[in-house]
């Protein structure tokens, strides 16, 4: 069993139950391979640095978890099958040092995960709420650079 | 020989700051060492020691894979400061 960090893009025009069960269906992926899942932590919706499949927006998923190397193969033939997936990375995490940098991260998501438990409904449902905010601010804040650059 | 040096002594903020592990998640940290148009900055420029250079040369190619960073940006979309929008 080694330690692997899988970060997963899910398509922005799914709903945010739809996002959730696709990305629960990534999970059992990984354990269904004989893998176990040691934290999770959601980044949420984010803006690309480049557009995937003219999606500018994604939702990212962080999973880390000790799987048997010969499976990683397998995990990645099926996440490529699936087409909720914008984008798939794998890191390995093998030295001593990485591995304690694993351990640290792994950590930290379990308390990210146990500490806004209760303010993670509110947050789910402000979500919507900023990303027009952010929409609205993008265009601006590009017309205020472009003079900027002429 | 006291000879005056021409350029500010460049040392490596990553040895300064013990970094051992860079995580590519944190695209923010990974600006330092990526020019305006996001190429990688080289080791002569920034003064990162060997070790720290392709350690985050490494992290800056995996954060591009992911979408945190992008791999060539055009002229229109050059900002001053970029990943404020990014978020």
């Amino acid at each position: 069993m080694r330690n692997y960090e899988n970060l997963v893009i899910v398509k922005p025009t799914l709903t945010a139950e739809e996002i959730q069960a696709s990305v629960k269906a990534i999970e059992e992926v990984i354990t269904s391979n004989g893998g176990e899942i040691a934290a999770t932590s959601p980044m949420g919706m984010r803006k690309l640095a480049y557009p995937i499949e003219k999606n500018e927006r994604g939702y990212y998923h962080v999973i880390y978890s000790s799987i048997a190397p010969s499976a990683i193969t397998e995990i990645e033939r099926r996440f490529r099958i699936n087409e909720d997936l914008l984008r798939f990375v794998t890191i390995k995490y093998d030295t001593n040092r990485e591995i304690a940098a694993f351990n640290g991260m792994v950590a930290k998501a379990k308390k990210a995960a146990e500490a806004p438990a209760k303010v993670e409904t509110p947050a789910v449902e402000e979500a919507p709420v900023e990303t027009p905010a952010v929409e609205a601010e993008a265009p601006v804040a590009t017309e205020a650079a472009a003079p900027a650059a002429e | 020989m006291a000879e005056k040096r021409k350029y500010k002594k460049r040392y490596c903020k990553y040895c300064e700051a013990k970094v051992d592990f860079m995580d590519y998640k944190d695209a923010g940290a990974l600006r330092f060492s990526l020019s305006e148009r996001y190429k990688i900055m080289p080791r002569r420029l920034t003064g990162n020691c060997k070790r720290h250079q392709d350690m985050i040369s490494i992290v800056i190619k995996r954060a591009r894979a992911a979408a945190l960073v992008p791999y060539t940006v055009t002229r229109k979309q050059v900002v001053v400061a970029p990943f404020e929008n990014l978020k």
